[in-house]
Formats: C-alpha cells, sequence, structure tokens
C-alpha cells in the first residue's frame, strides 16, 4: 500500500497542484504570467545578444579580399539607396503639393523604431515575434511593425525590455486592406496557417469586379483607412478569389511573404502623438 | 444468547413480528403496488414509444432556435449586359446581445446596489433596472465605435428593449450603412474576436437612378422570409427583414429574383440565451436569386427619357422581329435610389403629388388621334372601299356629318383633292371622314379587333390597364346607353371619341404595320435566339402597301412629322414611316373645362427592312393649347431613332464586348 502511494505521490502533486491553480485569485494568476514573462525575458535577450556576438565573431572570419568585396557592393547599395532617398524626397514634395491642390487630409506621421528579433512561435495555435524592446522604447500596444518586404503584424504585448508582435499569418490580426491600383477597403485576416507550412491569410468583402488567380496574383496592400498602418505596405500575394453565395462578394486567399518566418530585424511605426 | 433474546421479547411484548403465509392484506398491498407500476411502465411505455416524436419535438422547441437569413436579390441587366438592378452591401456593426448575458447581470448588480447605496426610495422595478443595464452594456460598446468613427451615437433604449424581448438570437446593428472610411477603421480597431461584429447586409442599387423607374420597379420590406428545405419549421424562428418585389418587373418576376434564405439553428438555454461557443446544430449560407436580362437598352431609354424631359408622357421602342421591347418609358417618374434601402414618406408623398406612380407606357389609355388613320386605310384597302389611286374627299377644310360641322385640324388650309400617300403624309381628316363614312364602324371596329388593339398587350409587368377601347354602335349603347351617330363614326376614324389605347399598343400596332402582320406579342425579356415573330398577314397587296407605306414616309419627310427632316434627326441612310396625331380630351383642371391635346407619334424605320418601331404620346399641359404631334411627339422619337442607328453603326472596334451572365 505505501509503495502504491509512492508511485502515485508525482500524480498526486500534480493533481493537487492543478486544483491549487483553479482556484488561486486571478490577480494572483496574472501577476504570476506577468512575472514569469518579465523574468524569462532576459534569457532571450541575452540568447538574442549572443546569436549577435556569434554573427559579428564569424564575419570577422572573412577574410580581407571578401570584406573588401562586400564593402564595395555595399558602398554601391547605399549609393543606390542615396539615390531612392533622394527620388523619394521629391516623390513626397509631389505628394505634399497634390495634397494641398486637393486639400487632403495629411496621413498619420510615425516614428520608427528598430528592434531585433528574440524569438519567433509558430505553430496552429499562434503566429507570433518577441522582439527586443519593450516599455524602455515606449512600444504601444497596437503599434504596427513592418519590414523591407511590407507588413510584419502588430505588437500584442508589451514588457519591460521586450514585446510580442502577432504576425499577419495570425488569425488575431485583422487589417483594411486594398488590392493595388483599387481604392475599395477590403478585410484581411491571418489564416488557420499549419506549423511548418507557408503562411497565408483570407480576404473578404472583395469587390466583384477583382479578379486573381495563381498564375495572375494581385498586390494586396495597406490601405491606410484604417488609421493603423499607412497606405501602400504590401501584405502579400492574393492567389485566389472565388464569388461568395450571397453575389456581393468575392472572398480569397493571399500568399504572405516567405521572409516572415526567418526576420531577424522589425521596424515598430509609433505615431508621432504617442508619447 | 437466545435468554437475552427471549428476555427482550418478553419487555417489549412484540418486537419482530413474523408473518407466516400469505396475509389477504398484504397481497392486495402487492396487487395494488404492482398495478400502479403496470401503469407506470405502460404509461412510460406509451410516452416513449408512441409519443418520443412529440417529446423530440417540444425539447427542441424549448431549446433550439432557428434564425432565418434572406438571400440577396438577383441583379436586373439590359439586352447589353449593362446592369441595371443590382445589390449594394452595407456595412453595418452589430451587438450580438446573446453574448452578454453575464455583463447584463453584472451590470443589473451593480445598478441596483447604487440605488440601495444612495438610499433612493424610488428604486426602479427589477424589470426597469434591466432595462438599464442592457442599456448601459450596449452604450458601452456604441462608446467604443464612436471613440474608432468620431460619431456621437445614443442607444435606443425602445428599439433594443423589442429587438431584445423580440429578436434575441439576431445581431442586434448598433451602426448602420457605414461608410468605406469607417467600415475601415473599425476593420482594424475592433478586436477580431468579441461581440461586436462587422456585418454586411444589402440593398438595391440602380446605377441609373430613375431611368426606366417604373418598368424595374422597387422593393419593399419581407418580413416573412421562408426558408424552404431548411429543417425546423415547427422551431422558434428568428427572421432577418427580406425585400419582396412591389411593383415593375421586381414584382413580376419576384419569386425568380428572390434569392435563396440561408439560415441556422442554435441550441439555447432555458432563457433564450445562445449557449456558449455552442456551433449551430444545422446552418446553411444564403445564395442570390437569378439574374434577370431585360429586353431593355439603356441607351435608347435613357435617349427616350432625355428626349421627353419634364413632359407628362410615354415613348415605346420595340424590336419589330422579335417583340423585345427597347424602351419603355413613362414621365414623370422617381427616382429609384430614394427607395433603398427604404423609401421615406415625404419622398413617396412628392411622387404620389407628381403623379409618377404610373407607368403611362402601360397604365395609361389614350385617344390616339390621327395615328389611328393607318388602322382605317388598312381597314379601307382591305375592304375595296379606298383605293390609293382615287381621291374620296375634296378637303375644303370643313365638312358637314348629321348636323354637326367637322373640321380638318391640320394644316390649316384646304388640302383638295388629296390621294392615300398624300391623305395619310399631311393627316387630312376630311379624307378620312369620308373613309371611315365608306368602312362603317363595325368593320373598323373588327379591324381594331384584328390588331389586337381592345385588349392588354400581356407583357410582363404588373398594371397593364384594361381600359382600352375600340368602340362600335353596341359598345356605345351597351355603355354610353345612346344610338351611335355618323359623326361618332367620323370621330372613330381619326382616333378620337370613345376610341382607347395605350402607347404600348400603338408600339405594337406599329410593329405588326412594319412586319406587313396583325399582332405582335411584346415582352420584355431578352433571348439572343429569339425567332421573328410571325402571326397573320395584314393581307394588303402589294401596291396597297406600297401607297400606306408611301404615306408615312411621306409624313416624316414632307408631311406632319417634317420636323425629323432637320439635321438634327436626320439619319443617313434611313427612311422613317411614321404617322402623327393630335388627340383632344375633354378634362377640368384647377376648376376650369376645356380640351387637353395628346400629341402622337408611331413610325418604324428604316422603312424599307424594318427593324424598330416606335410609338410615342405627350401630354399637353395647358386647356386649349396646340400640342401637335408633329411638334411634340416627334422629336422623341427622332432621338431614339438616332441612338438606334448611331449605336448599330457604330465601328465593330468601338462596341462593347457583349456581356456573359454566369
Amino acid at each position: 500500500m505505501p509503495k502504491r502511494f509512492d508511485q502515485a505521490r508525482p500524480f498526486l502533486t500534480l493533481g493537487f497542484v492543478v486544483a491549487a491553480w483553479l482556484v488561486v485569485p486571478t490577480v494572483f494568476k496574472t501577476f504570476t504570467r506577468a512575472s514569469f514573462f518579465e523574468l524569462t525575458a532576459p534569457v532571450g535577450v541575452a540568447a538574442s545578444y549572443a546569436r549577435d556576438l556569434q554573427e559579428y565573431w564569424t564575419l570577422r572570419l572573412h577574410s580581407n579580399s571578401e570584406l573588401i568585396e562586400a564593402g564595395r557592393d555595399l558602398a554601391r547599395l547605399n549609393a543606390s539607396y542615396d539615390l531612392a532617398v533622394q527620388q523619394n524626397i521629391e516623390m513626397q514634395g509631389e505628394i505634399a503639393r497634390l495634397e494641398g491642390i486637393l486639400r487632403l487630409p495629411s496621413y498619420t506621421g510615425y516614428r520608427s523604431e528598430h528592434a531585433r528579433v528574440v524569438r519567433r512561435d509558430f505553430s496552429g495555435w499562434w503566429q507570433r515575434l518577441t522582439i527586443r524592446k519593450g516599455k524602455n522604447y515606449n512600444l504601444t500596444v497596437g503599434a504596427p511593425v513592418v519590414f523591407s518586404g511590407g507588413v510584419v503584424g502588430r505588437v500584442s504585448e508589451v514588457f519591460a525590455y521586450t514585446a510580442t508582435v502577432d504576425l499577419i499569418s495570425s488569425q488575431t490580426v485583422r487589417l483594411a486592406a486594398v488590392v493595388e491600383g483599387d481604392t475599395r477597403p477590403i478585410s484581411y485576416q491571418g489564416g488557420l496557417n499549419p506549423t511548418f507550412g507557408s503562411a497565408g491569410g483570407v480576404i473578404e468583402f472583395v469587390p466583384l469586379d477583382i479578379f486573381a488567380s495563381a498564375n495572375a496574383t494581385k498586390r494586396l496592400v495597406t490601405s491606410g483607412l484604417g488609421g493603423v498602418f499607412p497606405p501602400g505596405l504590401t501584405i502579400g500575394s492574393v492567389i485566389k478569389v472565388e464569388p461568395s453565395t450571397d453575389g456581393l462578394f468575392k472572398s480569397g486567399e493571399v500568399k504572405l511573404d516567405d521572409r516572415l518566418a526567418a526576420l531577424t530585424e522589425v521596424t515598430v511605426l509609433l505615431p508621432l502623438d504617442t508619447p | 444468547m437466545a435468554a437475552d433474546e427471549n428476555n427482550l421479547a418478553d419487555r417489549s411484548g412484540r418486537l419482530f413480528e413474523s408473518q407466516k403465509g400469505y396475509d389477504p392484506r398484504v397481497v392486495l398491498f402487492y396487487l395494488i403496488i404492482a398495478a400502479l407500476l403496470i401503469v407506470l411502465i405502460s404509461g412510460l411505455a406509451y410516452q416513449q414509444l408512441f409519443n418520443a416524436e412529440l417529446h423530440a419535438e417540444r425539447e427542441s422547441s424549448q431549446n433550439q432556435r432557428r434564425i432565418l437569413i434572406p438571400g440577396p436579390r438577383g441583379n436586373i441587366y439590359d439586352r447589353n449586359g449593362q446592369l441595371l438592378v443590382g445589390n449594394r452591401p452595407r456595412f453595418a456593426v452589430i451587438l450580438y446581445l446573446d453574448e452578454l448575458r453575464a455583463k447584463f447581470r453584472a451590470e443589473f448588480i451593480r445598478i441596483r446596489k447604487n440605488y440601495r447605496a444612495a438610499d433612493d426610495k424610488d428604486i426602479p422595478t427589477a424589470d426597469q433596472l434591466w432595462t438599464l443595464a442592457r442599456v448601459s452594456v450596449v452604450q458601452s460598446y456604441l462608446e467604443q465605435i464612436n471613440a474608432i468613427i468620431g460619431r456621437d451615437l445614443k442607444v435606443d433604449s425602445v428599439r433594443l428593449n423589442t429587438h431584445f424581448s423580440r429578436e434575441l438570437l439576431l445581431p442586434y446593428p448598433l451602426v448602420e450603412d457605414l461608410a468605406p472610411a469607417e467600415y475601415a477603421r473599425l476593420l482594424e480597431h475592433l478586436p477580431v474576436v468579441s461581440p461586436l461584429q462587422l456585418y454586411t447586409t444589402n440593398t438595391r442599387e440602380y446605377p441609373f437612378g430613375s431611368a426606366a423607374s417604373q418598368t424595374l420597379g422597387y422593393v419593399g420590406i419581407n418580413e416573412d422570409v421562408e426558408a424552404e428545405n431548411f429543417p425546423g419549421e415547427k422551431l422558434r424562428t428568428f427572421k432577418q427583414r427580406g425585400s419582396i418585389g412591389r411593383d415593375g418587373l421586381e414584382s413580376k418576376f419576384d419569386s425568380l429574383l428572390q434569392g435563396e434564405a440561408g439560415g441556422a439553428i442554435f441550441r439555447v438555454d432555458p432563457l433564450g440565451y445562445r449557449l456558449r461557443d455552442a456551433k449551430p446544430i444545422e446552418s446553411r449560407l444564403p445564395t442570390q436569386g437569378q439574374n434577370l436580362v431585360t429586353s431593355l437598352d439603356i441607351d435608347l431609354q435613357l435617349a427616350a427619357e432625355a428626349a421627353i424631359g419634364d413632359q407628362t408622357g410615354a415613348a415605346v421602342a420595340i424590336d419589330i422581329k422579335t417583340g423585345e421591347i427597347l424602351a419603355l418609358a413613362s414621365k414623370p417618374d422617381y427616382d429609384l435610389r430614394k427607395f433603398a434601402p427604404r423609401l421615406g414618406h415625404a419622398d413617396a408623398a412628392d411622387i404620389t403629388a407628381r403623379e409618377a406612380w404610373t407607368n403611362l407606357a402601360i397604365g395609361g389609355a389614350f385617344p390616339p388621334g390621327s395615328t389611328f388613320k393607318i388602322l382605317t386605310s388598312i381597314a379601307g384597302l382591305r375592304r375595296g372601299v379606298l383605293d390609293p389611286t382615287q381621291a374620296i374627299a375634296d378637303c375644303q377644310g370643313v365638312i358637314r356629318i348629321g348636323n354637326r360641322d367637322f373640321v380638318c385640324d391640320n394644316r390649316r388650309g384646304h388640302h383638295g383633292e388629296v390621294l392615300l400617300p398624300e391623305a395619310i403624309a399631311h393627316s387630312c381628316d376630311i379624307y378620312f371622314f369620308g373613309a371611315g363614312r365608306l368602312i362603317t364602324p363595325d368593320v373598323l371596329a373588327e379591324e381594331g379587333r384584328r390588331f389586337h388593339l381592345h385588349e392588354r398587350t400581356g407583357i410582363e409587368l404588373p398594371h397593364e390597364t384594361g381600359r382600352m377601347v375600340i368602340p362600335d354602335p353596341a359598345y356605345k349603347e351597351k355603355v354610353i346607353g345612346e344610338k351611335w351617330f355618323p359623326g361618332d363614326t367620323a370621330n372613330m376614324s381619326i382616333g378620337q371619341g370613345y376610341v382607347l389605347v395605350t402607347p404600348l399598343e400603338m408600339a405594337c400596332f406599329a410593329a405588326s404595320v412594319a412586319r406587313n402582320e396583325v399582332f405582335t406579342q411584346p415582352t420584355l425579356l431578352h433571348n439572343p435566339d429569339a425567332p421573328v415573330q410571325h402571326t397573320e398577314s395584314i393581307g394588303l397587296t402589294a401596291s396597297q402597301r406600297a401607297a400606306l407605306v408611301e404615306g408615312m414616309v411621306g409624313t416624316t419627310t414632307y408631311g406632319t412629322a417634317n420636323t425629323l427632316n432637320l439635321d438634327l434627326f436626320k439619319i443617313p441612310g434611313v427612311r422613317i414611316a411614321g404617322k402623327t396625331g393630335t388627340a383632344q380630351k375633354k378634362v377640368t383642371k384647377e376648376g376650369k373645362t376645356g380640351n387637353i391635346n395628346y400629341a402622337w407619334f408611331i413610325c418604324f424605320a428604316p422603312a424599307d427592312n424594318p427593324e424598330i418601331a416606335m410609338a410615342v404620346m405627350i401630354e399637353g399641359e395647358t386647356l386649349g393649347e396646340n400640342f401637335g404631334g408633329g411638334r411634340y411627339a416627334a422629336p422623341v422619337a427622332g432621338s431614339v431613332l438616332k441612338k438606334y442607328f448611331e449605336k448599330k453603326n457604330r465601328p465593330a472596334d468601338q462596341k462593347l464586348a457583349p456581356f456573359k451572365i454566369e
């Protein structure tokens, strides 16, 4: 009898803990969960720094000629970026002039906050990133997150030194999008994505005169009408649209950028009126 | 031990009773118990075996609710695939009240506690407290919306209570008809999982506003949406409002256009709230109704309506070969966009005041005036009493028939001895008074009936009038109670007196004459493979027909409709065969009695190989005003014909690709 009791003890202990967890007050649970994230965040951040250091030493091992070659490529890239920046400035001036003529309200201005990716979580339950900036950089819940390929997602939780970003492949993210060249807003929402599959989303309320297929994709961009994301950021490619049974709209599928699964750095856009 | 037991028995007298054998009283007790058990088991068996269905039904009706959502109506297109009536989505924010039970309860407790804490003597009743709680909770959600879209909306407590008590499972619309920008803002700001959701309903969309309004018709609210082959007919059902055709094609083809309703069946708790996270037991998506392709050509329709302008009247254009109606215009009309989502009282009163509800092309019967002379001519030619080469009268401007002088209203002069073609072209009344006398009223009426002018055409529209009249002596005796006089024959021969027809009938008549047949069945449905209509031949000889057509072409070249010879209406290479008419009718307007004129024009073109026929009727506004068909009605037809041939002769590369409806 005692021996059997000893064998069952771990299960009894587990049961006791579970039962205790069920009855403890919600405040305690919330505090514990928040504390857990705050305590484990430095571990993730430290690991991220270690990875950065590792990459640094990897680069140090390159030969001088490789570094010179990379430096030359970088200089060329910088030159092309400089040119693009100049063109952008001119274009912004032209846009401002046209907006002035048409008396259009100006879009919200944003402050960019670049952040390293600490951890990526991709599963059937959630699709999210942890980034290495949090309240210490005034990040706010709901802030849009972008990268060079377009939209990454939205900040869903902010901790002292880290923040969680829900990816646009997550079902909890919904955006007001437009098909490039069109002005009518449609609803984009993250899809039900498998753990190791390519990420995708779904679009709804697509006007009937919009057509797209896997062979003739359409670029889906942010509309700027929703007030969260600036306009024109790439969301993905519309690979399928089909009419709904009610005949009012179409719905479809969107293929997202494969680089979302390998991001190392993202940019959080903070509206300029945010403190 | 045994000794102890004996002692105890002794002390108590009898602690245990031992029963040996069967006491009759116990047997009776057993029997009663057995009988009761049998009754109980039989009852249970009966209920279980024979009433199982009834109990299952009762169980379902207690804990299941059914929701019906109407399907969008089908679209209506013109013959070239132009959308005439479609559906416009209406974005709304809705709140699922049945997910807020816990919040309502918490708010109820909070409010009650506040009243008690304030030691308020006038504490509301429980019902009032529940109402307050519900309004308070819903207003808190509405505040979220207000903050996002910058409005200042308040909850309508009466509407909320009504919805709560009658339509708990249906979403409660918080804000309807969101602008696209508001919808976009809500998309990004509202949580994905929330009792607040974005929702789309639909309403009718009319890209051409008032074009063909009375023909297309409008829809009204349908409170009684039904879903065929969807289970749960006996369950308590919540129905979203649908739409039902109230006039025009929307009404006539309602069953075709009506979408198939979708729905869902949910499990609910005893208070009627949907069980938390419960998936529907049954669900079906609504589907759109079938599309309708009309024979209308929106370009011709717009041309006809623009040409009529602010006048009162109607114009009908018809494809001669198939009988398909190309344009069916009636003015005054109304803007269909005011019906979406629903017509306001002020707009309805305005339509009534302008007398714009009636489709004059089918709903009004008018004297056709001199356009009827074509029928008189045909009757005379067929009976051999008219010879195109012989004059039958000498028009000196007036003729005495019976004891009354009849004047020739046209040209204000003397036509002299004219032949049939000139009589038609100049619309000489004296010639046709003579013709009528020779033909006799019965023969003329018989000819009218042969062309089906005495009955409805049977077009696919509601409210086609049945007041058309092709009179004869018997009719007058029966309806008016008077004898037929020679003057009646004279009037009838020029389309006056008791003759009443609709513009649609006259368009069909023109099409029949063009095809040299006696009847054209009009239709508003487009069939690209429609066969050419064939009915009985009119029965004219080639020379008789040539004389008739010559007279009609003369009308538009040198006769009463020579306005069509102006550059404005001239169509290169196309001769128009037409006939004008100006009919008078005695009316009382603003206390004054006098004659009002109806300007008419019927025609077909090209005269040699007809394709399109038309009838136009414009009603004069002022009593006694000279309102001639050549001046007021013919230009309307001229505009439509010009548009028709312009479209037809447009180079192939400028033509739109034919629209395909899947």
